[in-house]
């Protein structure tokens, strides 16, 4: 079962293609992250998925049916560019948004959730007097208030504290629990490590990434080292087999060519500086970013 | 509908607690009707300051008797009839001896302000006048009669004033030389007044004819300009501020939560729902308020209730109407400022129709009036005024307006809800006017 299925979308603006035939399925009950550089497509793929705007070309749909304006209620939405009735309060702003949302009174939830956010104490006060920090949380209990059964949520960790950022985790993952698909699209690569079950990518509007973590890594293989020198990137230069060497500032991460024998790059190393540390391992998320959108692969594409 | 009703009820009690509202329900009176509170407070409080005025004669005949004739005319109008207080202006003559220099003698008196003006009466005051030329160039060839020089402004009341006296003192010397009794010369002098009446009718159930009566002309006046005043004034009230709330939400980036929950045109339509609720709350606060008044000076016998249904109706259609347009500006502007330069087309079609209610007034069932208020934009405004005064207006023409307002308002808010869905989340420059044009016709 699907919570969210795309098939063959396609939207333009103009002259510039936004979304390019792209097809998705995101499984029911999980956490899926969205990833991909900014202007890729991710926002306006999430608009159509909640209806904002409508494909020009494939279909959406979400939940099992096709997705239009009467099951917006069904989807919670935490958009990027978040935005409040600022001289609302905040308990009758989170009513209004809840019974928009779910067509009943929602007073029971709204203290339920102010509480678990730690807003209580705030919930008479205007929306402009509180911090960005208490904003977020606010906006975020707005979007999932009732519970939905999809709740989609656009860079939710930007400008939260550690602190806050802990308790939206423990919200999104208590959510899942509960059944519901979270659609999750965020720049933070290790957000995206630890919390997602599967991993999307779109890159100029098309799908270059899908699966679990444990997926996108095999198709690199294990072709990373992570050494720990003591004259540091001095030591590092024209190693044998080695396509790239990233300075990590206690770290460096070197990555090797196809073929390459891990072994011949220690050896060279040893002979080079003191080596403290030497381990081989799967690309990260990150790492797999920047090679799939980084200024190389921009010249490559553009090519 | 549900959520449309709900994010209505929401924007609806939110604007209408705000000071904005309340302020604008006390001052939109004041801005509306103040130019003829003012006008009403001066007439109320007229200066009574003597104003002299100079005769220069050159037919040496004539002061004497513009003297007299205004001296009887300030005998009829310097004081009330029934409190004996004085209400206007004393005039104050004197004649001048005819010297060479005596207009510059006179011109500097009335510039050291020892004078308020003087009049020169020329022979050929006393002479027949020529056929009346044909042109304004032959009328200038033509040799003076009487003027009157001042430093009044172009719409001075002075000289309106003095026309009767000198006219009857020049008609006086001319009658003069047929030596006519003083009773038949008083009875050629004598100015008839012509009383304005309404129509005679026959009582539909007694089948008796019923007298003409004499008409209140500030009356056949007040009500329907009042009427037309206080549609506009509500119009304004509920409709200004939806083009800057729109910027504003859309500034602070509400939109996108709410377009997660419902329609661009559910947004819109809760909006313009919103927007009407402010009106009517306003009109009910007007309209209450103008009938305690009125009854307070016994004169609520004045107001067409039979017109409070289409005042209503048209109420409706033209805040509906501006609002939906004010929405889909509003939706098209990046700014506050970008709001302010727009709202200009806003008020048009309020204002327009506000400028045009005397040449309506003076003529209502003339063409341009029967035009201008089937003109759906103007329709509200003109239409109403042209029912509330006394001619009326043939039965078909409020209904055909109506149905135009309809159509223009469905067609209206058709374009607007394609330029407010696309306008709402366009961020950056703002749309040329073409562009808007591609959006409402290509959506």
């Amino acid at each position: 079962m699907y919570a969210v299925e795309l098939a063959g979308v396609t939207k333009t603006f103009g002259e510039v293609v936004a979304v390019d035939d792209l097809s998705l399925t995101v499984p029911a009950g999980s956490v899926f992250g969205f990833i991909g550089p900014n202007g890729s497509g991710k926002t306006t793929t999430i608009r159509m998925i909640v209806n904002i705007f409508y494909p020009d070309r494939g279909t959406i749909h979400v939940l099992g049916e096709p997705m239009n304006g009467h099951r917006t209620g069904l989807i919670g939405y935490l958009p990027e560019e978040r935005g409040l009735y600022r001289k609302m309060a905040v308990r009758p702003l989170l009513e209004f948004f809840g019974e928009l949302r779910g067509g009943r009174k929602v007073e029971k939830e709204v203290r339920y959730w102010l509480q678990r956010f730690d807003l209580a104490h705030c919930a008479e006060r205007r929306v402009d007097t509180l911090s960005k920090g208490m904003s977020q949380r606010v906006q975020f209990i707005a979007a999932v208030i009732p519970e939905p059964k999809l709740l989609i949520l656009d860079e939710p960790f930007t400008g939260l504290d550690p602190v806050s950022a802990d308790a939206l985790r423990d919200a999104i993952l208590d959510l899942r629990r509960r059944g519901a698909t979270v659609i999750l699209s965020t720049h933070d690569m290790a957000v995206a490590e630890t919390l997602c079950d599967q991993i999307f990518m779109i890159f100029r509007g098309r799908k270059v990434l899908d699966g679990t973590l444990a997926e996108i890594q095999a198709e690199y293989g294990n072709d990373t080292i992570r050494v720990t020198v003591e004259d540091g990137m001095a030591a590092a230069g024209d190693l044998p087999g080695v396509e790239k060497v990233r300075d990590l500032g206690q770290v460096l991460e070197l990555r090797m060519s196809h073929g390459c024998d891990p072994h011949e790059v220690l050896r060279c190393l040893v002979t080079r500086s003191r080596v403290t540390s030497f381990s081989v391992i799967k690309p990260s998320l990150h790492d797999i970013f920047v090679r799939i959108a980084g200024p190389a692969a921009e010249e490559a594409a553009d090519a | 509908m549900r959520k449309v009703l709900l994010m209505a009820r929401r924007d609806y009690v939110e604007s209408v607690k705000t000071k904005a509202f309340i302020l604008g329900l006390i001052v939109a009176p004041l801005l509306f009707g103040g130019g003829f509170l003012g006008i009403a407070i001066l007439k109320k409080k007229p200066d009574l300051r003597d104003k002299n005025i100079a005769i220069l004669d050159h037919t040496g005949v004539a002061a004497e008797p513009i003297m007299r004739a205004a001296r009887e005319k300030n005998g009829r109008e310097l004081f009330d009839k029934t409190t004996g207080k004085q209400i206007a202006a004393r005039y104050v003559f004197e004649a001048v001896a005819n010297t060479a220099d005596a207009s510059l003698a006179l011109s500097d008196r009335i510039r050291s302000r020892e004078l308020f003006g003087f009049i020169e009466i020329w022979p050929a005051a006393l002479e027949a006048p020529p056929d009346e030329p044909a042109t304004e160039k032959e009328r200038d060839k033509l040799p003076p009669r009487a003027g009157f020089y001042s430093n009044a402004g172009a719409i001075d009341e002075t000289r309106a004033w003095l026309r009767d006296p000198v006219n009857r003192g020049l008609h006086a010397v001319l009658l003069s030389r047929l030596h006519l009794p003083d009773t038949e010369l008083k009875a050629l002098l004598a100015t008839v007044p012509l009383e304005p009446l309404s129509l005679v009718a026959r009582d539909p159930k007694t089948g008796r004819l019923q007298e003409a009566k004499k008409k209140d002309e500030v009356q056949e006046f007040a009500a329907p300009f009042g009427l037309v005043l206080l549609l506009t004034m509500i119009v304004m009230v509920g409709t200004a501020p939806m083009l800057s709330a729109v910027t504003e939400d859309k500034n602070q980036r509400i939109f996108e939560m709410l377009l997660g929950l419902a329609t661009p045109f559910e947004l819109m339509t809760a909006r313009v729902l919103a927007a009407l609720g402010r009106s009517l709350t306003s009109a009910i606060f007007y309209i209450a308020g103008a009938l305690l008044v009125l009854q307070g000076m016994s004169m609520v016998g004045m107001v067409r209730f039979d017109l409070l249904p289409w005042f209503f109706l048209y109420l409706v259609a033209h805040v509906v109407m501006l609002c939906s347009f004010a929405a889909a500006l509003g939706a098209a502007c990046n700014s506050p400022q970008d709001a302010q330069n727009l709202a200009v087309v806003l008020v048009a079609p309020v204002m327009v129709p506000y400028f045009m209610l005397v040449p309506v007034m003076q003529s209502p069932n003339g063409g341009m009036a029967t035009a201008l208020s089937l003109i759906p934009p103007f329709t509200p405004p003109l239409m109403l005024l042209r029912q509330a005064l006394p001619a009326g207006v043939p039965w078909w023409q409020p209904w055909a307006g109506i149905v135009g307002v309809i159509l223009w308002t469905i067609g209206g808010i058709w374009v607007a809800a394609r330029i407010f869905r696309i306008g709402i989340l366009m961020q950056g420059q703002a749309p040329k006017l073409r562009e808007l044009m591609r959006w409402a016709i290509s959506g």
